[in-house]
């Protein structure tokens, strides 16, 4: 079998177990799989924000896990019943620590432990700040294959999963609809917006997969019950040796200003009894407002 | 910053639309901040892409045939915005535009904002305006003066403009640096047609729809009349009706089309999030008081097999009338 470890590319930020001296690779080895996931406020709630704080109004809204990276996790978790020769998927999260919780769901899937990174000199990192702090959480854990989602519904950039390749030195397989790992490479299903290509690079790498990679798993009522026993371990920005600031001082892109939109109000409402009614109702209506 | 630098994203050769958006605005931006405005074009095609970028009102267009999948992008951001000086990026809110952003941001250390809609620029500062939590708040975030800066702008939302220019074109030779992906091969598995992210009419079927079908016929028919794109909701692509890159609302696309058409759609939050921002939106559907008759400019309540292609109809006779 080749080396599944190349040279690391220099002052990258990944510092992996295959710099220890004398870190022989054996023939078979099992992968540590790492799984981001963040917390966000349910899809499915209406949500609203109060004109005067200017704050979301959390009355009523229960946080979940991200539905994106449910993806992930199942992802990572078939992966580590197919290969079956004691790999481990670990959930990571920069959350508050009240989100115990939702890592709590992650593991009742059947991820094997937990990294929370929390600390209040977090709050208010914008994109770069919060790359620069969970890349460097990342490193710590020596992982051979970081799956991340696509994206949060909350912030909804999809810019996380290319700013932590990137922050880790790491080749980052965006997009994919499927992975497989083989000879110590990963390959990927990137999807375009016409089809897809197959993609590889050599582990360590970062991938993040998309809704069609897979259906994720509902938590057994067992999953559940082991989740509460399972680790979760926990990190501080002072455990992470960082040398900038990050959190609302260091953010590079400053919140400024927060507007509601104006409302959409109800408009015309007109039943018809044809086809042919129908259309031209909406014809019409397209006229009057230039479209034809 | 000063400078703006525009990605151009393009297929052999042909810039999308959104790239084209990019460049143009690029223009307004340099001028407001006193700067130059550059464009950046690499891979295979990028000098006829360049010819293209020709006719929009750029300063310098920097061309390099380095083929390296999305590395090649992100080497040569760094190569002109480093000689350019603390510089504004702009790419398009796309997969690729994404994947090349928020690496060049990571490399450089510098901000970046997702799905901008708008620009405000006070002095040498940039405040870039976008819609979150499905547009629920418009935030407003100012990127760093003294630092390079990265706008990932939402397609369909700024004008493309053609104006003669001089632009200067720059050929920048490949880096010679190894490839940290390996691309194997490239399936068309669709004929290529426009995502509903760049259209300008989408017409959305829901779960009215009651089978994959309709979403191949008779919505197609009607988004071809307008020459837009079919999208639809989650229920339609939970259900396997249609695949998961034409999903509208908060787990799809987050779109903002001049006219959105939605069949067979209740309107739920997780799907109104998605589209609420479309400049109008009309409903067919057959229940009036599904949550859509809420904020749609018209709700035409009826049977939508019957509609539907009747109206295609009549755009095809309109459009016919005004060609």
């Amino acid at each position: 079998m080749e080396a599944l470890w190349g040279s690391p590319p220099k002052g990258r930020l990944f510092p992996t177990r295959r710099r220890e001296p004398g870190f022989v690779r054996p023939e078979v080895c099992a992968l540590k799989i790492l799984v981001t996931v963040k917390l966000v406020p349910d899809t499915n709630a209406d949500k609203r924000i109060d004109p005067a704080t200017k704050r979301l109004v959390r009355t009523g809204v229960e946080t979940v896990l991200n539905p994106f990276d449910e993806y992930a996790i199942e992802a990572a978790l078939q992966l580590k019943e197919k290969l079956a020769d004691g790999s481990t998927v670990t959930v990571i999260s920069m959350t508050p620590a009240s989100g115990k919780e939702i890592v709590r769901k992650a593991l009742a899937m059947g991820a094997d432990d937990a990294v929370m990174l929390s600390d209040d000199a977090l709050a208010g990192s914008d994109l770069w700040g919060t790359a620069v702090a969970l890349s460097a959480a990342i490193a710590k854990q020596q992982a051979d294959l970081v799956i991340t989602g696509t994206q949060s519904t909350d912030a909804s950039t999809g810019d996380l999963p290319g700013m932590l390749a990137e922050k880790l030195g790491l080749p980052g397989l965006t997009n994919a609809r499927s992975l497989e790992i083989a000879d110590g490479r990963v390959r990927v299903q990137r999807e375009t917006e016409t089809g897809y290509m197959t993609i590889s690079a050599p582990l360590p790498a970062l991938v993040s997969v998309t809704k069609s990679a897979n259906e994720p798993r509902y938590p057994s009522l067992k999953g559940i019950m082991g989740a509460k026993k399972k680790e979760i371990v926990q990190l501080a920005v002072a455990d992470l040796g960082l040398t900038v600031a990050v959190g609302t001082d260091g953010a590079k892109a400053k919140l400024v200003d927060l507007a509601t939109p104006p409302v959409r109000g109800k408009g015309k409402v007109v039943t018809v009894s044809d086809g042919a009614e129908g259309a031209k109702v909406i014809v019409d209506f397209l006229k009057e407002r230039k479209f034809l | 910053m000063k400078n703006v630098i525009a990605f151009i994203e393009h297929k052999k050769g042909a810039p999308r639309r959104v790239a084209l958006e990019a460049a143009t605005h690029a223009r307004t931006l340099a001028d407001q901040l006193g700067g130059k405005a550059h464009a950046v074009v690499v891979g295979p095609g990028a000098g006829a892409a360049a010819e293209i970028l020709k006719k929009y009102p750029l300063d310098q267009i920097h061309v390099s045939e380095d083929d390296r999948f999305l590395d090649a992008a992100v080497d040569t951001l760094e190569t002109v915005a480093k000689a350019a000086g603390p510089s504004l990026v702009l790419v398009g809110n796309t997969m690729i535009g994404r994947d090349v952003g928020s690496r060049f941001a990571a490399r450089l250390d510098c901000g970046i904002t997702a799905d901008v809609t708008d620009f405000s620029v006070t002095g040498g500062t940039v405040g870039c305006v976008s819609p979150k939590l499905g547009g629920l708040v418009i935030t407003t975030c100012q990127l760093t003066g003294a630092d390079h800066g990265v706008a990932a702008i939402r397609p369909n939302v700024f004008a493309a403009k053609e104006t003669p220019g001089a632009a200067e074109i720059v050929s920048l030779p490949s880096s010679g640096k190894a490839s940290t992906l390996t691309v194997e091969d490239e399936v068309e598995e669709a004929a290529a047609e426009l995502g509903v992210e760049e259209a300008s009419v989408v017409v959305s079927g829901g779960r009215g729809m009651g089978g994959p079908g309709p979403f191949t016929t008779i919505l197609k028919d009607l988004a071809d009349a307008f020459g837009g794109a079919v999208g639809a909701s989650r229920a339609a692509v939970d259900a396997g009706w249609i695949p998961h890159g034409h999903q509208v609302g908060q787990t799809g696309k987050t779109i903002s089309p001049q006219l959105y058409i939605a069949v067979g759609i209740s309107g739920a939050i997780q799907h109104k999030v998605g589209m609420r921002t479309s400049e109008t939106i009309v409903a067919i559907n057959k229940d009036a008081s599904a949550p859509i008759s809420e904020f749609a400019d018209l709700l035409v309540v009826g049977d939508a097999f019957a509609i539907v292609p009747e109206l295609a109809n009549l755009v095809r006779d309109a459009k016919a009338a005004h060609a």
